[in-house]
Parts: structure tokens; sequence; C-alpha cells
């Protein structure tokens, strides 16, 4: 399907060539193929064109001329996403900022960074690492994500517990505003004059406008890290364990929680050196000070045992560190050792609900006829139950989404969120009236419309369009094409 | 204002929680009388006020402390002054999930004395008046957003009465959440300008077992300045990095030098100690002395010692800077300062970049003139500096000759956007923030 006429989309198709130089713009269907999805393959829909601009000055042209033309657009960084969040319309333009990806400025001085959107998150600790620095969020999808994707989703990672998402480390964006006008909000310092505009853009899943420049904060890298396993033979003694390292006044760098299923098969997978028979593990990390570390870790050593662990050591080297570590970033890709597909939700719940729901979550599972694996970042209560399914089973599809939309009815009965770090993009957009009222919604869309009165920016994403939950679940499954040349897996 | 309206207004919180005449001395604004205060007891109430306001077009000033009274352009219109005072509850506090759900009019005391073995880390002036949900529409702060942060980093769910009366929510009670637009940051240093705050959420920490502050003497704001440089390279990890002149420093009673970095640690008391000796060691050398303790009842009065260093300041500048550029704008300013024959005193936030600095003459009337010739020279230096600068404090003749917000530039067209949208007979504070909102 598709919004324009073949001979106006030449025409469009020569000027963006123009515009951007040949090789800098796709419309033939099969390159279009890889851009119809992101991390999240139940959802796909194929643009008109994609487009790489080198600089900001090719983003507001490009937008321009997407406003004249009358054509929906949306921004893309590595597609990594698991909400749907950077799909296309049906037609129009997917913004790839791929190749605009460089480090322009680093001053340690002023502790900060001006990047490109298209700098896979990971690449900016490695370019400041050599002087003692990082950059603090750190999504499991790290190494092939960006930054600019990571403003979109406010995105967050197992270290947020203490240092906070995204949103904590960003001072300034250069943006292409919806309607092509190039605007600065924020800066480098840590305030600018009225409205937090940067605040209200991170997170914004793309439909305020594209960042071409973005000013993040870095981080001292601290003296010391020292990481904590506990095992666990009832997973309400690992919850409790969570609750008892808060009550102790301790705030852990990390506190992630890994499920039997998933110790098994990240065990068939890597050979991390998680217990096989633990009913739960927590992999708690504190960084900091050299001096007091010892201490810190022996209070979070008597939280778990005195919580029930069966036992609990502390990672001797950092080779011993970095294989715990693995586990926990590689589960799920593991998951593929135990079955051909899963669905990764992403809830949160206050961190004291944790045993209920837990359990209300492998009830559900279990009702529906599938498997859950869980793991997650327990400390600030973000859930991730991974829902085992074959795909190739009429109708197994169709469950797990139920089974998503009842936990995500559970985590948001409790006074939680329907989302803590992958978004709402498409896939949530009919849960949001779970957690916020039609007032609500209706003052989201106004801010909205202030930055994007068109609409032409992202649209379809966040606010709820279908008529009722659980209607996706209609969508089969079908694999992407580079899974079905063994290129990719769905993670 | 209509003897129908405040008839209305009194139907609905009743009488004792309506002020008229001269009642209101103590919600003046710049000078202006408002046309009557009134006190709501429940959110309902605000609603109701809210919603009668903008049916009759009677402009609302939320008020929650009056601590920040003095920011913003006057006003065209002081109408009904919306007191938050008496929705002080603390409506949930579950230590175990680290937050706590407040009424927007308790003071920041108030709650910080109820949260037992956790606190809130924000650190405004004047806590025993400021409430929380002024602290957050006016984005005060304190030393310990060093380590801490601000509003922005600490506020997860806000319930506001919009424009029309409506209750809307934004964000949750869990400490990670990126459902929806991120609406708390929105109203943070809104200045009441959007939506009347009734209730937040706030994510708590636990209090550390130690916490300490320390001076250090410096003959030239450049060392200390270079100074505060080795300190953010190191692997210390402070909660406070303050940069303070000769007058700020006497307004405290603390040491008679040209300038100070006062710095302070928590932790465990084992850490606080080494960060303490460590200090002393990267500032003076190897064997220097340990810098000296100066007592906790300083934390408290440490932003404020720049206006507090004059009896009656000609005017209070917020500077936001680099802050490698710090020490040398404080300098720089300095001199501006003197050149047209006045004093100034200077208090920083340094390791942030957020300075404060208040002039004064010796004249009991200082000339309006000169303050805002060197105001403007002031925020010259903050925007050379890649910052910007804005009046704290002023009479009215220097906010009108400096002018009192800066220049936000093509955002501000997007903040114009914002306000139309949300608030389009414009009956929030109107006319007192950036951008002409």
């Amino acid at each position: 399907m598709t919004t324009l006429a073949a001979d106006r989309k030449r025409a469009v198709r020569t000027e963006l060539e123009a515009m951007l130089g040949r090789g800098a713009v796709l419309s033939d269907p099969d390159e279009l193929l890889t851009y119809e999805s992101d991390g999240l393959t139940l959802f796909r829909a194929l643009a008109d064109f994609v487009v790489f601009p080198q600089n900001v000055e090719q983003v507001s042209q490009v937008v321009k001329l997407a406003n004249r033309e009358g054509l929906p657009f949306v921004a893309r960084g590595a597609g990594t996403g698991l909400s749907g969040g950077c799909l296309p319309a049906e037609g129009g333009l997917v913004i790839s900022l791929m190749r605009m990806n460089k480090v322009l400025e680093v001053d340690y001085d002023n502790q900060l960074a001006v990047v490109e959107p298209g700098l896979v998150n990971l690449h900016l600790s490695w370019k400041v690492g050599p002087q003692g620095y990082y950059y603090a969020p750190d999504p499991s999808s790290q190494q092939a994500c960006t930054i600019g994707g990571n403003i979109a989703n406010n995105s967050g990672g197992p270290h947020t517990l203490k240092y906070g998402v995204t949103t904590n480390h960003v001072l300034g964006l250069e943006v292409v505003m919806p309607d092509g006008e190039i605007v600065w909000l924020g800066g480098k310092t840590r305030e600018s004059q009225g409205y937090d505009l940067v605040g209200v853009f991170v997170g914004s899943e793309g439909t305020f406008g594209i960042a071409t420049k973005i000013v993040v904060r870095i981080l001292k890298k601290p003296q010391a890290v020292k990481t904590v396993l506990a095992v666990f033979d009832e997973v309400d003694q690992a919850s409790a364990a969570v609750s008892e390292i808060i009550a102790r006044g301790l705030v852990p760098a990390a506190v992630e929680m890994i499920d039997q299923l998933t110790i098994g098969a990240v065990e068939d997978a890597f050979g991390c050196g998680y217990p096989r028979d633990a009913a739960a593990a927590l992999l708690v990390e504190m960084d900091g000070l050299q001096i007091g570390m010892d201490e810190q870790a022996q209070r979070i050593e008597a939280a778990c045992r005195e919580s029930g662990a069966r036992d609990v050591r502390t990672a001797k080297d950092e080779a011993e560190r970095q294989l715990l570590w693995k586990g926990r970033k590689s589960a799920f890709g593991a998951y593929g050792r135990v079955s051909p597909a899963y669905m990764v939700m992403d809830g949160v719940i206050p961190r004291t609900k944790l045993p209920f729901v837990l359990k209300r979550v492998n009830e559900i599972v279990g009702t529906h006829g599938l498997r859950v694996g869980n793991v997650f970042h327990a400390g600030d209560g973000n859930l991730h139950p991974n829902i085992l399914y074959d795909p190739r089973k009429p109708g197994e599809e169709a469950r797990v989404v139920a089974a998503g939309a009842e936990i995500m009815k559970v985590c948001a009965d409790v006074g939680g969120s329907i989302s803590g770090e992958h978004g709402i993009g498409l896939e949530k957009a009919d849960f949001m009236p779970f957690i916020f009222s039609p007032a609500d919604l209706a003052f989201m869309a106004q801010l909205k419309h202030a930055f994007n009165p068109d609409g032409r920016c992202n649209p379809g994403k966040v606010f709820p369009t279908r008529k009722s939950c659980g209607e996706a679940g209609a969508v089969a499954y079908k694999p992407h094409a580079i899974e079905e040349q063994g290129l990719a897996q769905r993670f | 204002m209509q003897a129908a309206f405040l008839e209305k207004l009194r139907g609905i919180v009743g009488a004792p929680h309506l002020l008229t005449g001269v009642e209101l001395s103590p919600y003046v604004v710049e000078g202006r009388t408002p046309e009557a205060a009134v006190f709501p007891g429940t959110v309902e109430e605000v609603r109701s006020v809210v919603a009668l306001a903008a049916e009759s077009e009677v402009p609302v000033i939320p008020w929650g402390g009056g601590t920040a009274a003095a920011l913003g352009t006057p006003p065209p219109r002081v109408g009904l002054v919306l007191g938050l005072s008496r929705l002080d509850k603390i409506l949930e506090h579950e230590p175990g999930d680290l937050t706590v759900t407040v009424q927007a009019g308790r003071t920041v005391a108030a709650l910080q004395s109820a949260l037992g073995r956790q606190w809130l880390s924000l650190d405004p002036p004047d806590p025993a008046r400021a409430t929380i949900g002024g602290v957050i529409a006016a984005n005060a702060s304190g030393p310990r957003r060093q380590l801490y942060g601000t509003a922005r980093d600490l506020l997860i769910g806000v319930t506001v009465v919009t424009a029309d009366g409506t209750l809307v929510r934004g964000g949750g009670k869990v400490v990670k959440n990126v459902a929806g637009y991120d609406l708390p940051k929105l109203f943070v240093g809104s200045c009441g300008t959007l939506g009347v705050i009734v209730e937040v959420t706030v994510k708590l920490r636990p209090r550390p077992d130690d916490e300490r502050l320390v001076a250090l003497p410096f003959d030239r704001l450049k060392d200390a300045g270079a100074a505060v440089r080795a300190v953010m390279g190191s692997d210390l990890i402070p909660n406070a990095i303050e940069l303070l002149d000769a007058e700020a420093l006497r307004a405290l009673g603390l040491l008679g030098a040209p300038a100070a970095l006062v710095v302070g640690f928590d932790g465990l008391a084992e850490q606080v100690s080494w960060q303490i000796r460590e200090l002393g060691r990267l500032v003076g050398g190897d064997g220097a002395p340990e810098p000296r303790a100066v007592s906790a009842d300083v934390w408290g009065r440490l932003a404020a010692s720049a206006a507090q260093a004059f009896a009656a300041p000609a005017a209070v500048m917020r500077l936001c800077v680099l802050p490698t550029q710090v020490a040398d704008v404080m300098a720089q300013a300095t001199s501006v300062a003197r050149a047209r024959g006045l004093a100034c005193a200077w208090h920083a936030h340094a390791g942030v970049g957020v300075m404060t600095g208040a002039l004064a003459s010796g004249d009991a009337r200082p000339d309006t003139g000169a303050v805002g010739d060197v105001l403007r020279e002031w925020r010259a230096l903050a925007r050379g500096g890649a910052g910007s600068a804005a009046i704290e404090s002023a009479p009215l003749a220097v906010k009108d000759a400096a002018g009192v917000w800066d220049d936000a530039g093509a955002a501000g067209r997007i903040m114009q956007r914002i306000k139309r949208e949300l608030d389009p007979k414009n009956i929030l504070n109107p006319g007192r923030f950036v951008a002409g909102i």
C-alpha cells in the first residue's frame, strides 16, 4: 500500500536524490522490507521511501518536502525498539539517522559530550572511556541502539536504579521540528530559560520532532565496583531481599533478578556460573568509592542471607563479574535455546508488590497454556516477563498477546505503569487507558499538538487508536526477511 | 472583582477561607494587592475555584509558601491568589518503594520530618515556608543538587488542575516509567503558568549515615576555580561544591578570605573522613592541612548567602554557565559592578554552574540606571559562558530596565504554543514568565 501515485513517487524520489545524493534514498520494495518493523516484528508497515540524511539541513529539507507532499514521516535509529515506535505509517518516509553518527565534541572538564543521533550508545562510552568517563544509560541493546533512539524512548537499563534514565543525562537538543524548523532546546548548561522542553521532548517517541544533535552528560567512572550474586530456592525470598536491601539504606547501582527458566537458558547458551536448580538469582552491583565498599557488600550479603538466600558470593575478579553480567545481558538471546520465539513484556510495579505480581504473572501465563521466563530490573520494579511460544502453532501468538494484556492490567492495578523503558509505540497504545484517564490523554494530545499540529511526525503512536485491547492478537507472526535468512533473531 | 464572584468563591471554600481587603497584605505581588485570596481545602474545591475563575476570566496566581513571589515580570493584573496551604497531607509513603505522594501545599520541612530514615534529596532555601508544590513550580534547589539533581530528577508523578478546572495526572507512582509524555517535566519550573499543582509523587533516598561540610580558603577566585576543576575530575563524590566570595562568606560568618570552596560529603563515616582528607591533599598537595569543618547549620544558608550579604540588595540575579566558567564570570562580574560604584556578593553551586549575584549600593536609593546596566553586562557574561541569566528579585524599575528573563530563542515560540494550547484563555499566572507567557 502506498499513498503516492507512481508518477508522483518518481518525482519525489528524484527530488530526494538531488537533495541527499544517490544512494541515500531507498524506494525499492525489497530494500524497504528491512525497515518495515523494529525489534517487535508483530507489527510491520512499508514506507514509500527510506532516506539517509547526513546533516541537520538535509533532515530539515526532507521534513519540509514531506510536509509539502502531505506525507507522514518517522525518524529511525538502529531499529532495536520493542514497541513498534519507529514503524512508518503505511507510506511516507522513514528518516534513518544512521549516517549521522559522530561524536562532535567532548568537554571533559564540564563533563559533557555533543553527539549525533545515530551514534551507537556503547560507542560513546568507548570514546570517553580512556579518559576515565562513561555514558551512564545502558539499555541491554547498547551495542546496537543509538542515542537518538534512546532520546525517543527515554531508555533505561540495569544501572538506572542509581543513575537514572536517559532524561537525567540530557542537557540540550538540536531538533528539527515537525514543520522543518531547526530549534535548540536547552543547551550545555544545567538550566535554561522557560519550560523544560528537553525534559518534555525526551521520551516523546519521535512525535515531537527529530533530534539532530544531543548534549549529554558523561560521568566519571567509579573508583570501585563490586558485584554480588545471591541464590534463592524461592522467588519470594529473592523479592523480599530486594526490599530488605532498600530498607537497609543501600542504593546499589543495579539489582537484577533472573528466574529458573532463564538461568537454564543462559547456562545452556553461555555457562555463566548460575546454579540451575535455583528458583531465582539476584545480581546486585555496587559502585563508588573503594573505601567502604566491603562494608556495603557485607550489608548486601546480610540482607540476602536474612531473606533466605542459600548462597551469596561476590565476584572475585573482573572476569567473573563480566561473566555474571554476560548471563544477564544475553538472557534474551538465550531464550532461543528453549523456545522458537518469545515476546518480551515491559511493566513497572512498586518494588513492594514484587511477590504478588510475579505470582500473578506465572498464573496468567499458565492459564493461557504458555511458559514465561523473568529477567528484570528488580531494584526499580521494572518487570520483563518473556512469554515463550511457537509462532508456527495456530492461535498461540494470539494467546501471548492476550496474556500480555492481562499482565499489563495487573501492573496498572497495583499502581504501576505499562512501560518502564520500551515505550508505548504501537504495541501498548491501546493499554494507555489502563493508567490514564480521558482527561490525561486529552492533555497529552494538546501538548503534542503544540509541537506537531499536523500530526505528520510519527503518526499513530502513543495514543489509543484501535477499538479494543487484544485485537492485535489477530495479527499473525511472520518472520522478518533477515530472520528468514538467518542474519538476525528477535530479541 | 464583582461581589457575585466573591460570593461564589465563598460558597466553594467557606467564608473563613476567602480573604479580601486588608487581609491580603501578605499576598501582595510586585507591590500590587490581589483582588482576593482563596484557600481551598480539597482538590475538588481547587477545581471549582479554577473553573469559576476561567469562566469569569479572572487571572489565577497559584501560591505555595510565597517564597518565590518576587520571581517574574510584574503581572498586568493580580487577580485571584489561589493558596494551597490547606492541601498539606501526606497521602502515601511506602518506605520499601522509596516514594512518597504528598499534597502540594505541605512545606518541605514538614515533608522531610515525616519521612523517618528517608529523605527527599532536594534542599531549597527556606524549607519551613517553601511548599513542595511551589518548589517544583519554581524549580528551587540547593547545594546538594551537585549529587542528587533537581526537581526534574526527583518528581515522578504530578496531579494538576488545568486552566479549565480539569484534573489531570501525569507520570505515576513508580520510579521508572515511560508511559505517555513526561508531564512531570513540563510542570517543573513552569511557575504556575500551565496548571495548579495539587499532588506530587517524588523519589526518596535513605538518609546517609554521616554528612559533613568543610571549607577551603583561597586568595584568588581563579585558584578556587582551578580547585573546583580538580575536585570534579577526581574520584571524590561530593554532594555539594559551593564557591563563595568574601561578601557571601561574611554573610555566613565563615572565614575571612577573598574566596572559599565549601564542599560537602555524605555516606559511611569512613567514606566521609577519607574524602575530606583526600580533598585537602588534592587542593593543597601532600602534607596540606585538613580542610576545616563547617557547622551543619550553614547548609541551609548557603544558597541565600549572596542575597543576605546586604540588608537591602538592589537586585539579585541568577546566572547559569558552564562549571569551568564560574570563577572567571564571578571575577569579571565583580569588576563590572565595582566600575559602576556598586558592591556585589556571589555564591555559586560551582559544580553545576549555577551562580547567584547580589548587587548593592551605599546610597539609600541605588541608581536604577547603573543597576540595570550592571545586570545587562552580567547577562552578557553568562551568555559568553554558553548560558543565560534571569533576575531573581529587584524593584520594578530595575526589572523594567534590564528585563527579568533571558531570551529563550526559537524555543520561546514553542513555549508560547504550549501555553496557548493548555491555557487558551491565559488565566494561569499570566504575563509573568519567559517569552511573555
